[in-house]
């Protein structure tokens, strides 16, 4: 680690900053996606159906791309940032690789490495993703904010753990071996839950309120739209969240009131694996095993 | 006029004290203050009773509200038999039952018992719940009403009530700062409609319904949020079909000279803006 690295005051990565996924039914999944959840629907570009949810040019994309198709974009802070976590995986044995003209156009960005965890997820460490002049105007009033963070399914959560950690998370709390990884001044913007398989978990926007909570709470009952979790609080983080599935399992989530961490450091704070744990009020997971309380 | 304070208490008939004082207890959350033979009282916040079951008919539904003192107690009688309600002076023992210095008995004009009630006993020892749902204290009542229209101009000329938003013709009144002590809802017969509890925050709302959801008590509206007092709400059926509502945040009229009722339409939005919707519960009838 050079000298210069190590006395660094500003974190290595900034944000999570996009999903992209890949299904078997992107045009059913885009109906899901916009119609019922209310994220924008903009242009698509190399068979990318691409969604906007705050001033970024697109934060969730989808296409039937099983290979090339599918990953999490992991916004560093700078150049430099960049490059020292790209020197950090591979010290520690992850494969890294830059990203051609054509798959940074595809990812909006200006400048990219392409790796994976442990698991197997994709992850695209990416320097200037796109944002957009024009504002964010969403189809339906549901009230999203921004895009927050990730749930991730992990096959490997201690190697998974090690590797978030080169980007410089560090676990906020713990619910049984599920890590709560934080970035910012956020309690999380990561979730691993351990797992059976790889993949995205959910993908969380914040809305206004609890008001927008409730509200997309009853119109996804309307909908006949399948709420796998919630309304619900996650004890550890104080967030009200609840998860909500559209076709090929693609889980997306409205949350809102995320405690931040305070400038005084903690250790993380261990709970049990039990429903109180993972929600206050005690909503259940519906048939998603790594949101519910059996161990994997 | 007749100057309400507060409401003070609620008084059910039942044919079944066991059952009552277990869902009492089990399921709304309220401390027993005293268990006889024939009453059982129950705390809800620093009174030393807010609700008393004793046993009798279920159609038995009286309401307590405060007055100032004994003169102001003495003029509402004069004042309510000048307008032709029969009172009712309430007796030693009577007296004792409600755990008051004074009262009297009469109907309003939809035939609902109402008591006014002079200095209610307080309680020196704090309220202490029997499960943890948060219940800050009793606050209102839902009273049927075969006359709106009438019913409200008894409840704002003969009594002190001032209307603070009306749904359809249906007004919420209140008695002093909080929104409203009595919501009046459009019905064939006399009776309480739904009494109030407040608890502390959103949290104990959605912690109740699952809580609730999973003892079977039949959840009838909610959780939602009132558009008109901003409160967050869950309604659900208890003994004798009573219903019981938790809310949280209801507003207070900030500016008693000024305020001006809203008027909402007659639509489910204007009773729950989150879009939940009634379940075995007869919202009032236009």
């Amino acid at each position: 680690m050079s000298e210069d690295i190590k006395h660094r005051t500003t974190p290595l990565v900034a944000s999570v900053c996009y999903v992209r996924q890949a299904v078997s039914e992107p045009l059913a999944c885009a109906r899901f996606v916009s119609d019922i959840f209310g994220l924008q629907q903009v242009a698509a570009q190399d068979g990318e159906l691409a969604f906007r949810s705050d001033d970024r040019f697109r934060t969730v994309s989808l296409s039937r791309d099983q290979h090339e198709g599918a990953s999490i974009g992991v916004e560093a802070w700078d150049e430099t940032a960049l490059q020292e976590i790209g020197e950090r995986l591979r010290e520690h044995g992850f494969a890294v690789r830059s990203a051609s003209l054509d798959e940074c156009g595809r990812r909006y960005v200006q400048s990219a490495l392409l790796t994976n965890d442990a698991s197997g997820n994709r992850i695209d460490l990416v320097i200037r993703p796109t944002r957009s002049g024009r504002r964010y105007f969403p189809p339906r009033d549901a009230g999203i904010v921004q895009f927050q963070g990730i749930g991730l399914r992990s096959t490997d959560h201690v190697r998974d753990l090690a590797f978030w950690r080169l980007l410089g998370a560090e676990v906020t709390d713990w619910v049984g071996d599920i890590a709560y990884l934080r970035i910012d001044h956020l309690h999380h913007r990561v979730a691993l839950y351990p797992s059976r398989r790889n993949g995205l978990l959910y993908a969380a926007f914040e809305v206004e309120g609890l008001d927008q909570i409730m509200q997309n709470s009853y119109f996804m009952q309307d909908n006949q739209a399948r709420i796998v979790q919630g309304p619900g609080r996650q004890s550890a983080s104080g967030q009200v969240f609840v998860h909500v599935e559209g076709p090929d399992g693609l889980i997306l989530s409205y949350v809102n009131g995320m405690a931040e961490v305070g400038d005084k450091p903690r250790p993380p704070r261990q709970f049990p694996l039990t429903a109180t744990s993972l929600c206050n009020w005690g909503s259940e997971s519906k048939g998603v095993p790594e949101l519910g309380t059996q161990a994997i | 006029m007749i100057q309400l304070k507060d409401v003070s208490y609620v008084r059910l008939g039942s044919s079944d004290l066991e059952a009552a004082e277990t869902f009492a207890t089990s399921c709304l959350g309220l401390q027993i203050a005293e268990r006889g033979k024939n009453a059982l009282y129950l705390r809800s916040d620093e009174r030393a009773h807010t609700l008393c079951y004793s046993q009798g008919d279920p159609r038995d539904q009286t309401v307590g509200f405060e007055v100032e003192d004994e003169t102001s107690l003495q003029d509402a009688a004069a004042t309510l038999e000048s307008l032709g309600h029969a009172v009712q002076a309430g007796t030693a023992q009577q007296v004792e039952q409600r755990k008051v210095k004074a009262f009297i008995g009469f109907r309003d004009p939809s035939g609902n018992h109402i008591e006014l009630v002079v200095r209610p006993e307080r309680s020196g020892r704090r309220y202490f719940a029997s499960r943890d749902a948060g219940i800050t204290g009793f606050s209102h009542i839902g009273l049927n009403s075969t006359n709106p229209l009438r019913d409200e101009q008894f409840w704002t000329q003969v009594c002190n009530a001032r209307v603070s938003d009306r749904i359809g013709d249906i007004p919420l009144m209140r008695v002093n700062a909080i929104h409203h002590t009595i919501a009046l809802v459009r019905a064939p017969q006399a009776g309480i409609q739904h009494i109030n509890h407040q608890v502390e925050t959103n949290d104990d709302v959605l912690r109740s319904y699952y809580f609730l959801s999973q003892k079977r008590v039949p959840i009838v509206f909610g959780p939602g949020r009132h558009p008109t007092s901003g409160a967050r709400f869950l309604y659900f059926r208890g003994p004798d079909g009573m219903i019981f509502e938790y809310s949280v945040g209801v507003d207070e009229i900030e500016d008693e000279a000024t305020h001006r009722p809203r008027q909402f339409g007659f639509e489910p939005t204007s009773f729950c803006m989150w879009g939940s919707k009634p379940a075995g519960m007869t919202l009032p009838n236009k």
